[in-house]
């Protein structure tokens, strides 16, 4: 072996496993709303430390979770490259899936219905994408309007058969202090990034976001792997809805309407790429947990509420925008100083 | 930099035709506008809808099916022009209620005449704000506008507390509701407002340098570039005009239907780019027209229309939609020239 | 002439080696382009085979093809006595073939422990990245590099080290035969060094290595034999010591065009004036040119590939930044220049690739032709097409471009037809410079011809043409100064009767 390889290259210790895992947050674009998240949370307890309180969690946690799991839902199309118009169709599908069934069958069983509507959703639109070579923005375009329809064919009026049963499985406390909801999403969330981080194919939805030329000449199938992206955000998103339907007892084929736009703005501050390729499931919760708090801080400090618009657009902005700037002027300085 | 030859030389290449030999009915199809292939399935759901209840097979019956088109083509017509140059305007529904609301507020202290260049103003600004995002700061322009949305809904509901419309200026209505009598036949202003606009818009897309500059760098912004075409200037006055006709739109809804509230313009989010498909635009970019976005939504228009009559609901309505979409997708909305 | 190569290596050295893999008279086409045309070579266990040749001669086809990525149109390869027609990466891989490319195969968004991993792994099973950070980390250190964390995600690392691990993915597939197309081009001296220790560990164990490269000096080290490949034939095969640097520069070279060329214009006289004249100019990827070209002149641009031809024209162009001690188009400076600007100051310029730099596919091919000449506030499409109808018209003549008309949509124009396309924009426009980015690549020969006419009656009007050529015998015959560049500088300046096909290679690789 070459002794000159050795002398001249410092050989640098390799990082333990707290540090690779802080890189790979940073290049995922998480330091971002990590920052954002504590420096929200830092106000809202300056101002309302009541949210401290057992009660005050558990709310907060059911307005939170049900963001955070549609938009990890929106994140893993996010990382392929694409976007789901359909998201907020697929939720109220699925919320009006859970509430009806919940009638007939057991609760298992209409869970397991509703989770594989999700399922059946995410994979028609992944075969388009994947297999017709459609754009993802269109195709889900035209799906939103199919899911949103048999929404309403299925249930076209708030309603359903939730139980009290169901709030207490999904939206109570499972110890003092601690939200059940927060137990789902944290498994959930888990679970996921099991799958993304820790297999084989995980590690390919974040190839074929950008480097899709790359994975095919690695030898691998760009295509299966986005088709199943699609399928486990459709799971991902049923859950949403789950606990969506839990948390607020009711079926309603509109409830997720809203969440197209916020589970889009939630992902553009969780710091992914939306050329795909980057993006991190704790970036993702925690933005969900700053902009589904926005309003409720405002009310605490006593400002109109409807600032909360105004101030989520910006916190978006902010975070997207001033890390570009910030480059920009390192390139305009690097240029002005004159090539190496 | 490059070392292998690339795949493009891959291609296998035909030996160069100078005649023409495709058939007969080829020439023809290659010939025909996208739009051409939205209006045959307008006329046939006209046709049908007139077989199946002849009050519908009538001019009064076209006409009001083409009215509501008017207004849905009105907010797709900014939308157009995005997705043109490869991009997508998802302020569409704030920027209505925007220019709406500010428009009735800004006509009780300044007059309609005012109100109007003021809140078409509006209109610009946002579209100017948005398309500096995107061209200089080089944001995508789903999260641009997806934020200038929220910015905007905010923003309209700190400061246009009216929500309740009181009286609409004469000089609005005198291009949205009142009746006109056209060849003896009473059609709304609306129409023809909306129609004189598809007009003058898609002259400027065929038929101005600028028109076509929005074309070439939605097709391939890198060869604009090197072609020595200003993208970033292109960019930012496409998004401008993109704001400025939602503007418009949101005045057109005021003098139409007489009534303006905050939410007015959400279903102009899916629906204008609805159209703007329908009517054979690409979501690639570098294709599109005003008279195919019109025809687009004279298509979800009769959908709607066929619906309310044989009172089928708007489920059937919202599956009939995804259905017509995806259908011309599949004709139409392949990346052709992928590279 | 194609020796045998047995015959002409030292007896001791062929009873301990037997072939690892024989190629026999492989031809690929595509299309109209043969890239291999009759190449036959031989690798035997335990030695290093040079593969050299000019642009085009058919090298990294070749390697394109043993790694597996592409297939050939004829010819057989055996591989271990077996026949060897690998229609995978992952394939070859597991047949013991692996491949270091110069197009790196890296996914940008993973991790260099995960862009070792994972190819082999298929998609299947569960992924560790501590594991994989400790496989990693082992294979890393059994091939002495020691300066990269495998937690790096690749996007992030320097085109060197990206090549490293590119190198390292190769070694890591325990590889029986082993292909490093151009595998030094990136690499500093002393990741050179690290490679040739590789290299000489992996032979040491038998393995056979293909060494595709055009550094002759590297080849005198590291090579045991080696065949000459020129137009995708193998024309000579040599073997260590016995060969010197001028025979091998000339059999890249080879005679003169079997092509026919137009003649050249007349050197312009000394008086003429400067189109472009920059001193200093310095960008990434240039370290320092000093160009000049006088109106009429056309300046050829030379140098194997990655040696800052494309840079150079960008920067020219404003494409990409750039600074210079001195920098004028037509006597007058040129500040802060950007695309819009050149074209203002009556540059022109043809881009690397016509399909994603040079067109806009679903335009048609009047607009395409008017795409610089675009104003916003003047009519525009079929009204500009008809008020320039006649430049149109003439355009489309003079190149004899087959079209059905300048409506059709230009992405149904054959390669050659579409390349005639982004050249004609600038034809008859008053340009002072016109930047040229290997116009004729792959583009038929009819085709190329009728380009060289266009160019050639473009500098007879009084245009500077800087044309950058991968093709030797365009430089030869058309050019009347040939700038070599090697590295981000220019390596020399040939004139005149300077420019002969030996000197052009010879500057490029290093030994003029």
């Amino acid at each position: 072996m070459s002794a000159t390889t050795t002398a001249t290259i410092t050989a640098t210790p390799p990082p333990g496993r707290l540090a690779s895992g802080f890189k790979r947050l940073r290049y995922d674009g998480a330091l971002a709303p990590i920052l954002a998240f504590v420096i929200f949370f830092a106000v809202y307890l300056a101002i309302n430390p009541g949210l401290l309180t057992r009660f005050q969690l558990q709310s907060a946690a059911n307005l939170i979770v049900p963001l955070a799991l549609i938009a990890l839902g929106q994140l893993l199309i996010v990382l392929t490259g694409g976007i789901d118009i359909s998201i907020g169709a697929i939720t109220g599908l699925c919320n009006v899936v859970f509430a009806t069934q919940i009638a007939g069958l057991s609760t298992p069983g209409a869970l397991i219905l509703c989770v594989a509507t999700g399922i059946v959703c995410g994979a028609i639109n992944g075969s388009l994408v994947a297999y017709a070579n459609l754009p993802a923005i269109a195709v889900t375009l035209a799906t939103a309007f199919i899911y949103a329809a048999l929404a309403r064919l299925i249930l076209d009026r708030p309603g359903g058969a939730l139980t009290d049963g169901i709030y207490k499985v999904t939206s109570g406390e499972l110890l003092p202090f601690v939200p059940v909801s927060l137990v789902w999403l944290t498994l959930i969330a888990v679970g996921l990034w099991m799958f993304l981080q820790r297999t084989a194919f995980g590690r390919q939805v974040y190839g074929v976001g950008s480097g899709r030329a790359a994975v095919q000449s690695a030898g691998l199938k760009p295509r299966l792997t986005i088709l199943v992206t699609f399928m486990v955000s459709g799971a991902v998103v049923s859950f949403g809805a789950i606990m969506l339907a839990g948390s607020t007892l009711t079926g309603d084929p509109r409830s997720g309407d809203s969440y197209l736009l916020s589970s889009i703005a939630v992902v553009a501050l969780s710091g992914a790429a939306f050329i795909g390729g980057r993006g991190s499931i704790l970036g993702t919760i925690l933005s969900a947990a700053v902009l589904g708090m926005v309003g409720s801080l405002l009310f605490f400090a006593g400002i109109n509420s409807y600032w909360q618009y105004v101030i989520s657009a910006l916190i978006i902005l902010a975070v997207v925008v001033i890390p570009r700037l910030i480059q920009f002027g390192i390139r305009q300085s690097a240029l002005r100083r004159g090539p190496a | 930099m490059s070392g292998a030859p690339s795949a493009v030389n891959g291609q296998l290449e035909a030996p160069p035709v100078a005649k023409d030999q495709r058939s007969v009915f080829a020439k023809i199809a290659s010939r025909m506008p996208r739009a051409g292939w939205g209006l045959l399935i307008f006329v046939v759901l006209f046709i049908v809808g007139g077989l199946l209840r002849p009050s519908l097979f009538t001019l009064p019956g076209l006409i009001s099916t083409a009215t509501f088109a008017a207004i849905l083509a009105a907010a797709s017509f900014g939308q157009t022009v995005a997705v043109i140059q490869g991009g997508i305007d998802l302020s569409v529904p704030s920027t209505i209620a925007f220019a709406a609301l500010g428009f009735l507020t800004w006509n009780a202290s300044f007059g309609p005449v005012i109100a109007f260049v003021l809140a078409l103003g509006a209109g610009v600004v946002i579209g100017l704000a948005n398309g500096i995002i995107v061209a200089k700061i080089g944001l995508t322009p789903i999260v641009t506008t997806i934020a200038m949305n929220g910015l905007l809904f905010g923003l309209l509901l700190l400061n246009f507390p009216l929500s309740e419309l009181t009286v609409v200026p004469d000089f609005v209505k005198s291009f949205t509701s009142d009746r006109l009598e056209i060849f003896g036949v009473s059609v709304a202003a609306v129409l023809p407002t909306v129609l004189i606009l598809m007009v003058v818009l898609q002259a400027v897309l065929s038929y101005t340098g600028w028109g076509r500059s929005l074309f070439l760098v939605g097709s391939r912004e890198k060869a604009a570039r090197l072609a020595g075409q200003p993208v970033a200037r292109i960019r930012i006055t496409g998004y401008a005009l993109s704001g400025l006709l939602a503007a418009f739109t949101g005045i057109v809804i005021v003098g139409y239907f007489s009534q303006a509230e905050t939410t007015m313009g959400n279903s102009y989010l899916l629906g204008s780019v609805a159209a703007v498909i329908v009517g054979g635009a690409s979501m690639f970019g570098g294709r599109g027209s005003m008279t195919g976005t019109f025809v687009g939504a004279l298509v979800l228009g009769q959908v709607a229309t066929l619906v309310a009559v044989f009172n089928l609901g708007a489920d059937i309505q919202n599956l009939v939609y995804g259905v017509i979409i995806l259908a011309v997708l599949a004709a139409y909305g392949r990346d052709r020239y992928a590279a | 002439m194609k020796n045998d190569p047995l015959r002409s290596v030292a007896p001791d050295a062929a009873l301990r080696s037997e072939p690892l893999l024989v190629a026999s008279d492989l031809t690929k086409q595509y299309g109209a382009v043969h890239a291999l045309d009759g190449a036959s070579f031989t690798c035997l266990k335990g030695e290093v085979l040079a593969l050299v040749g000019e642009n085009g001669a058919g090298k990294s086809t070749v390697s394109r093809i043993l790694a597996g990525a592409t297939g050939v149109s004829s010819g057989t390869i055996t591989f271990e006595g077996e026949p060897f027609a690998a229609t995978s990466i992952s394939e070859a891989r597991r047949r013991g073939v692996a491949c270091a490319f110069q197009e790196l195969a890296l996914v940008p968004d993973w991790t260099i422990s995960e862009n070792l991993i994972l190819p082999d792994r298929r998609g299947r099973g569960m992924f560790s990245q501590n594991k994989a950070r400790d496989e990693s980390d082992r294979i890393l250190s059994a091939l002495d590099v020691t300066h990269l964390n495998p937690s790096t995600v690749v996007g992030d690392l320097g085109l060197a080290d990206r090549q490293m691990v590119e190198i390292v993915r190769a070694i890591s597939a325990n590889p029986r035969l082993l292909i490093l197309d151009e595998a030094s081009s990136a690499l500093n001296p002393i990741g050179v060094e690290w490679l040739f220790a590789r290299i000489r560990d992996l032979t040491a164990d038998g393995v056979g290595v293909i060494y595709v490269s055009h550094r002759l000096g590297e080849i005198s080290e590291i090579a045991d034999r080696g065949t000459v490949l020129r137009d995708g034939a193998s024309v000579a095969d040599f073997t260590r010591g016995s060969w010197s640097e001028d025979d091998l520069v000339s059999q890249m070279a080879g005679r003169t065009a079997r092509r026919h060329f137009p003649e050249k214009p007349p050197v312009p006289k000394a008086d003429e004036k400067l189109a472009l004249e920059v001193k200093g100019l310095r960008a990434e990827g240039l370290s320092s040119i000093d160009l000049t070209a006088r109106h009429g002149e056309i300046v050829g641009i030379g140098g194997l590939q990655g040696q800052g031809q494309t840079e150079l024209l960008r920067c020219l162009y404003g494409a990409a930044p750039a600074v210079a001690d001195l920098w004028q188009i037509d006597g007058k400076p040129a500040r802060h220049l950007t695309p819009p600007r050149a074209v203002r100051r009556g540059v022109g310029f043809v881009p690397e690739d016509r399909k994603t730099e040079g067109l806009a596919l679903t335009l048609s091919v009047g607009e395409n032709l008017l795409a610089p000449w675009l104003k916003s506030l003047s009519p525009g499409g079929p009204l500009q097409l008809r008020s320039e109808g006649s430049w149109i018209d003439g355009v489309l003549n003079k190149l004899s471009v087959r079209t059905r008309g300048a409506n059709e949509p230009v992405g149904d124009l054959s390669g050659g037809n579409q390349q005639k396309i982004v050249f004609g924009r600038w034809i008859d426009r008053d340009r002072s410079i016109l930047l040229l980015h290997d116009p004729t690549r792959g583009i038929d020969v009819r085709a190329k011809q009728e380009l060289y006419q266009a160019m050639l009656e473009l500098a007879e009007s009084g245009v500077a043409i800087v044309w950058f050529s991968t093709e030797l015998e365009e430089l030869v015959n058309l050019c009347h100064r040939v700038a070599v560049l090697d590295r981000g500088r220019v390596a020399r300046v040939l004139e005149g009767s300077e420019i002969t096909p030996d000197a052009i290679v010879g500057a490029a690789v290093g030994t003029a």
